[in-house]
């Protein structure tokens, strides 16, 4: 899983890797046609490679009505990682003043940090010897 | 390390195992009282060379970052090591026998062959590639996804009237699927920087938070401290009141007066440290 942007683009890949996928399937399942009168369906024998494995009209039929949903599918997924790419709203002006800003924010906020755990040592201390002196008899 | 044989035996092992290779020697150079020098010599260096500008007490900030980014020359060995080298002058090195740049500009598509883009100038500004006026990639990423479904659509269409036509339309589909990946990749930098900006928003929460932790703690330490005192308070009355009641509770009272003592030492702690 990586950051958005190679989400997307992994996303588009797969969307070209459909696509082929979709061809091939088409190209290999399809039925077999006469386009004339004379023409007839060359019969290969049976144990030889066939080109073309015709599957039932049915089962091609709901195949393909399966690949163009994937396809819809991988398209509005593509749609939603577009939307939610992170700050599509700041230009690079905005991006570098919050950076600056933030900076700022960071060492006042590192200076503060400091300055508390300063109070805790001192506080610390101050436990201590009272705790001590308590123990005293 | 003092040992020679150990050392020879360490030696004939990186030669054999070694995945890496060793960190290089002035890594040593790198200790606490070097860095403190450094730093020293540097602010002699800030100090004589512009007095002018420090007298200025606004600019100690700024000069103070000058002063760490500033490079010293004749340096002593063993401190040389310790400023970074300056980034070579003609932008390019080799390692490993492979040429790097410090510059990586993205290809443009138009070098990548034939490749036609959708958006002219790659959506970028042509001066100073900065995109104020902000460019809007979602919506050209997405009609871009759109145009791809549809060429799709036509492509198979294509193929069942003529396959001898799809050639044209798989280039299409080429090149949106190449401009599709070549927005995404412009738009890198930015996500780069927003990443920043969201881990730097985290660091700052994180600090913040630790913050106000260490002082709620802090408080409750110094309101139990406070709780304890008043609470001495009441033995010490209770102590004067046994002490007063009578003699046959000697033992008691005797206890209260050693409690008594304490409470003023306690108090003294507790005053001390406020002032």
């Amino acid at each position: 899983m990586g950051d958005r942007l190679t989400q997307l683009q992994d996303a588009v890949d797969e969307l070209a890797q459909q696509f082929v996928a979709c061809i091939h399937y088409v190209h290999r399942h399809h039925n077999l046609e006469t386009l004339g009168p004379n023409d007839e369906i060359r019969q290969l024998p049976k144990d030889a490679e066939q080109e073309v494995d015709s599957y039932p009209a049915d089962v091609f039929k709901a195949a393909q009505v399966e690949l163009a949903q994937d396809l819809i599918t991988k398209e509005q997924q593509i749609e939603y990682l577009i939307s939610i790419l992170p700050g599509l709203d700041n230009s690079e002006r905005d991006q570098e003043r919050n950076i600056k800003e933030l900076e700022d924010e960071l060492k006042s906020a590192e200076a503060q940090h400091q300055e508390a755990i300063q109070e805790k040592k001192d506080i610390m201390s101050n436990l201590d010897e009272v705790i001590r002196s308590i123990r005293r008899p | 390390m003092a040992d020679p044989n150990e050392n020879q035996e360490m030696q004939d092992m990186d030669q054999i195992t070694s995945t890496w290779p060793r960190p290089p020697p002035f890594y040593k150079d790198f200790t606490a009282d070097n860095l403190a020098r450094l730093a020293d010599l540097k602010r002699e260096r800030a100090e004589t060379s512009n007095l002018p500008s420090n007298s200025t007490p606004k600019t100690d900030s700024k000069d103070a970052n000058d002063l760490l980014s500033q490079r010293l020359t004749g340096l002593p060995p063993n401190l040389r090591n310790l400023q970074p080298p300056l980034p070579p002058d003609e932008g390019a090195w080799r390692i490993f026998g492979d040429p790097y740049r410090l510059v990586q500009p993205l290809p443009k598509l138009e070098e990548g062959g034939e490749i036609r883009p959708v958006v002219a100038n790659g959506g970028l500004l042509a001066d100073g590639e900065r995109d104020d006026k902000h460019f809007d990639r979602a919506t050209v990423l997405k009609r871009i996804a759109k145009s791809l479904l549809l060429n799709f659509l036509e492509l198979v269409g294509v193929l069942g009237q003529n396959a001898m036509d799809a050639a044209d339309k798989v280039k299409d589909i080429r090149d949106l699927f190449y401009n599709f990946h070549h927005l995404i990749n412009e738009y890198r930098p930015h996500q780069a920087r927003e990443s920043l900006i969201a881990t730097m928003q985290a660091q700052l929460d994180r600090l913040r938070a630790e913050t106000t932790a260490i002082r709620d703690s802090k408080e409750k330490v110094e309101r139990m401290l406070e709780g304890l005192g008043s609470l001495k308070i009441d033995q010490e009355e209770v102590a004067a009141a046994t002490t007063a009641t009578g003699a046959n509770t000697k033992a008691p009272a005797a206890a209260g007066r050693g409690m008594g003592e304490l409470e003023g030492e306690m108090w003294g702690m507790l005053v001390d440290p406020a002032n």
